[in-house]
């Protein structure tokens, strides 16, 4: 029996790209709540939209893998939830104001 | 920019053919000029932008939190943040797909009595999809509290615990937090600056009560303190110039 790798169901692939794709969609649903010149939300949009692209275009796993160059389809499912908790947050927190206090004159200086 | 940074993203994984495009270019030059220093570390310039690129990148998402940013002169990139930001920077370097620093190497603290806020916290990451390092600091001084980092790296809990003990900075939202280097009656926090190296108690068995006792530190010698600075300026690139006095410009000299 060794050297046989068995054939992931179809089944089980097609649903992993289902669940990608609306990872996404929720994640750039998540994005449209912040302002428009946030850093966050131009850098991931464009970051997420190019991974959905490619998601819409390519139907094999095998050869979508490669595309996005990210580790394995569930590696990028986990990035995706992770991303999709992550912009949660960032509404709630708002990074994108500016500083909140800026750090007293020396407390960066090394050597003292 | 933007496309750059993309770039940038898989260039971590094309960094072996960055290394090798190097080798050739350092074998080229070694057949055209015989001098070569390999005793001195070569610098790295596109490792340096790299780095230094990641970091305005973070820097322009969370300019809430964010003071200052550097690459270090060993190629090593560190983000100064507010207290306030702990959680948010460290769960953004964590679960950003672009950043993906899921690892917490370290937990530190660094006591510079000097400073307004004398204590500096250092957390150390790692990326092992981009296999890349940060360093992201922050600073309080003994008394005001800081955000534990444990909902977000499980790894924080006993570092957080030890630099409790051992500085004596609180973590707020800690699980768990108590001594865990000290022993159990122990008074002080023995790395901070103004701890006495021999420490304040000595412990003995004492016969007649039948245990451990603690006495006041008792030395045999009196303690010797070597001015350990060197004749030789330490560094030269960090001098700063001496005030001298001004003179006042107004008056003219009387002919």
């Amino acid at each position: 029996m060794a050297g046989v790798i068995k054939k992931v169901p179809i089944e089980v692939l097609l649903s992993l790209l289902k669940r990608l794709r609306i990872l996404y969609t929720k994640i750039l649903g998540s994005l449209q709540t912040m302002p428009q010149d946030a850093a966050y939300r131009k850098y991931t949009e464009q970051l997420i939209t190019q991974r959905f692209n490619h998601v819409k275009s390519e139907h094999d796993v095998e050869k979508l893998e490669k595309k996005i160059n990210c580790g394995q389809i569930e590696e990028v499912i986990s990035q995706a939830e992770a991303e999709l908790a992550l912009s949660r947050k960032m509404t709630e927190w708002k990074p994108w104001e500016p500083l909140v206090e800026e750090a007293p004159a020396n407390q960066w200086k090394w050597p003292i | 920019m933007a496309a750059s940074l993309v770039r940038f993203v898989r260039s971590g994984f094309g960094r072996s053919l960055n290394v090798a495009k190097q080798s050739a270019a350092i074998v080229q030059t070694r057949t055209t000029t015989t001098e070569t220093r390999p005793t001195v570390r070569p610098k790295d310039p596109v490792t340096h932008t790299q780095l230094s690129e990641f970091g305005e990148y973070i820097a322009e998402i969370l300019p809430k939190y964010v003071q200052q940013v550097q690459v270090t002169c060993f190629n090593e990139l560190e983000v100064m943040i507010h207290p306030e930001g702990i959680i948010p920077v460290l769960t953004f370097l964590k679960d950003h797909t672009n950043s993906q620093f899921n690892n917490m190497i370290d937990l530190t603290a660094v006591d510079v009595p000097t400073r307004q806020y004398r204590f500096e916290i250092v957390y150390n990451l790692l990326s092992l999809r981009y296999n890349s390092r940060i360093r992201v600091k922050t600073y309080t001084d003994e008394l005001t509290p800081l955000d534990s980092s444990v909902p977000v790296h499980q790894a924080a809990d006993w570092y957080e615990r030890e630099i409790w003990d051992m500085f004596g900075v609180f973590f707020a939202n800690h699980p768990d937090l108590r001594r865990i280097l000290t022993d159990y009656g122990f008074e002080g926090h023995p790395f901070r600056k103004d701890f006495p190296l021999s420490g304040y108690v000595e412990v003995r068995y004492d016969d007649e009560v039948k245990r451990v006792v603690a006495e006041p530190v008792e030395l045999t010698q009196e303690f010797r303190k070597f001015d350990l600075n060197s004749p030789w300026e330490a560094f030269p690139a960090y001098r700063e110039p001496k005030d001298a006095p001004k003179l006042e410009s107004g008056d003219k000299p009387a002919k």
